[in-house]
């Protein structure tokens, strides 16, 4: 395509989705717009797990834990009087920090052993959230203080706070994959073992992108906050974590745009359940039936679209085998 | 006597695994220009290019890059010192194009805490692909290459940084004849140029004849030559183990 017609339309694309995003709390009813900020939290904290998994290849099961870190420090420091952004910043560093922490064990841990490690951190943060009362209130839970801003309302605010935020994400992590950065964490995913003869220490690109990956939770952590106003220890919880894995692999691990679809596919799914229809069907889908649907959900996707559904286009558009990947390391 | 500007020494060196010992006390010296290492199967080549290298600790002996020794570094500080190498197999991040391959050569030894900038970097990966007769290629996915050119595409990526010296291990092996005059022709002139010092592993002796000015013959972890390759391959004792290994290897 000639290079002037493709950045119009990128242009026009960029502006009408601008447009979209401006106009939608003027046209659509509030449960929408909820689902829909919602949907844009979950795609943040899946950007980070699209980083880690995808493009690192580590396993990293304490995102749901790193993820009530962000909102609950940020609710912290908020109620204490810090600006918003200020607190936000901060605890998504704080969260960053800790995501170091969970991967210093991946120096030596990989796989099973890793993804015990992980999952272990990602409950013990759940349980600081139950048992440091004066800090989060425990199972009492913790309320919100609401972001204002004048003349707009709190949760038309959180939705463009969440998208700007969602759409400055992307931006980065595309730029950030196809740089130096993004070539090195790709390289410790398929040939760890070669890394070393580059020059590139497999080791400090494993932590970044922990780091990374944790930053990204805690931010998202911290959005989400304002959307539910209420903090309690178990929406930080294993279902949420089944929750996290489904939107990565539904979307697909190894494209940012997967973060999104798959943020879209579980919001849709559980919105699904919940509805009057199916739950008077079958009652079960309510509660922890639901983690269970998710569950076989997350089994059923790894089994039969390993690549997601952010990888369908090009397999339609292709019926070739994919090409053979090269020949194993001895 | 040492040989004039000597890149690499090995001194000594030891290696086991468990009760085994792969490498008994290996010395030699590794300067401008090509060292061919050549010896049978299982003779340790791998495992002294590993061991150079510091994918595995010796036991005794040392290493030396330039002047400075390597003791207990681990492989991405070598790298960093000067040290390039290859993979028997090779070792290519599928999804990322060739360029993008060649460059991880260089993204390691980038950065603000590195001497190598950015720029002088695209110009070197320029160059390598010119050279090695990559640019047709430069935007396909590694996955998606013949597997003689995934070799040149490993070499090309090993020269990227400029290293003091290269360690090749066995770059021509599953290459047609064709193929190796791809590859051999235009990395003997890249390392003419940079001045390169080049350790090649290779069974093919013609081919090591040609390259290399000195070599040196492993044999169940000792050397058991080092010369010119004209005096060397007609030593009684290396031309016993070379056939005995032919003989297996037909056998
Ligand atoms: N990591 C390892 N653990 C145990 N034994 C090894 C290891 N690497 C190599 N060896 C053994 O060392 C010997 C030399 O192997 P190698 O260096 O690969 O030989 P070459 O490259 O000359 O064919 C072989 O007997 C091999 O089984
Ligand atoms: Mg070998």
């Amino acid at each position: 395509m000639n290079p002037a017609v493709r950045y119009g339309a990128i242009g026009f694309g960029v502006l009408a989705l601008g447009a979209g995003v401006f106009f939608a709390p003027a046209y659509l009813n509030a449960y929408l717009m909820y689902l829909l900020t919602w949907i844009a939290i979950y795609a943040i904290a899946g950007t980070g797990l699209t980083v880690l998994m995808g493009w690192t290849g580590q396993i990293a099961l304490a995102h749901a834990g790193l993820f009530g870190v962000g909102a609950y420090a940020t609710a912290y420091l908020a109620g204490h009087g810090w600006p918003w952004p200020l607190a936000a910043l901060t605890s998504s560093t704080a969260s960053a920090g800790l995501g170091a922490l969970v991967g210093l064990p991946a120096a030596r841990l990989r796989g099973f052993y890793l993804a015990i490690a992980t999952l272990a951190f990602g409950e013990l943060l759940h349980q600081a959230f139950v048992q440091l009362t004066p800090l989060s209130r425990g199972p009492q839970g913790m309320a919100v203080v609401p972001i204002q801003l004048d003349g707009i309302d709190t949760p038309s605010l959180v939705w463009y706070l969440a998208m700007v935020i969602l759409a400055a994400v992307m931006v980065t992590l595309t730029a950030l994959g196809r740089s130096r950065i993004g070539r090195c964490l790709k390289a410790v995913r398929d040939i760890e073992p070669a890394t070393g003869s580059l020059g590139i220490s497999a080791m400090r690109y494993k932590l970044l992108a922990f780091a990374i990956s944790a930053f990204l939770a805690g931010l998202a952590g911290a959005v989400f906050g304002q959307l539910i106003t209420f903090l309690t220890p178990d929406l930080f919880d294993l279902p949420l974590l089944v929750i996290f894995l489904v939107q990565l692999f539904v979307g697909g691990v190894n494209r940012l745009s997967g973060a999104l679809i798959g943020a879209i596919f579980v919001i849709a799914v559980r919105e699904l359940l919940q509805s009057h229809v199916v739950s008077s069907l079958v009652p079960a889908l309510v509660g922890s039936g639901q983690t269970l649907a998710f569950g076989l959900t997350l089994i059923l996707v790894v089994r039969y679209l390993p690549s997601g559904l952010a990888s369908l286009p090009a397999r339609l558009r292709s019926r070739r085998p994919r090409p053979a990947t090269l020949s194993p390391m001895e | 006597m040492p040989p004039a500007d000597v890149r690499l020494t090995v001194e000594d060196l030891v290696v086991g695994f468990g009760g085994n010992t792969v490498l008994q006390g290996v010395s030699f010296s590794v300067a401008r220009g090509f060292t061919g290492l050549i010896g049978p199967n299982g003779a340790g080549k791998t495992t002294l290019l590993n061991a150079i290298s510091g994918y595995v600790s010796p036991t005794r002996g040392r290493v030396l890059l330039g002047d400075r020794p390597l003791t207990s570094l681990r492989p991405h500080r070598i790298a960093r010192r000067g040290l390039g190498r290859t993979f028997q197999t090779p070792r290519l991040v599928p999804e990322l194009t060739v360029w993008e391959n060649v460059m991880l050569g260089l993204d390691g030894h980038i950065g603000w805490d590195r001497k190598r900038s950015h720029v002088v970097s695209l110009v070197r990966v320029e160059e390598l692909l010119r050279q090695l007769d990559l640019n047709d290629w430069r935007d396909h996915p590694a996955a998606s290459l013949p597997f003689s050119s995934q070799k040149v595409v490993e070499v090309a990526r090993a020269l990227a940084a400029d290293p003091l010296v290269v360690l090749l291990d066995e770059p021509a092996a599953g290459l047609g004849p064709a193929e190796v005059e791809r590859l051999i022709e235009p990395l003997k002139r890249r390392v003419e140029e940079r001045g390169l010092a080049v350790l090649i592993v290779e069974h093919d002796i013609e081919l090591v004849t040609r390259l290399c000015s000195r070599i040196v013959v492993l044999d169940f972890g000792q050397l058991i030559a080092d010369g010119a390759p004209a005096q060397v391959l007609r030593l009684p004792h290396v031309v016993n183990a070379y056939l005995g290994a032919g003989v297996a290897a037909v056998g």
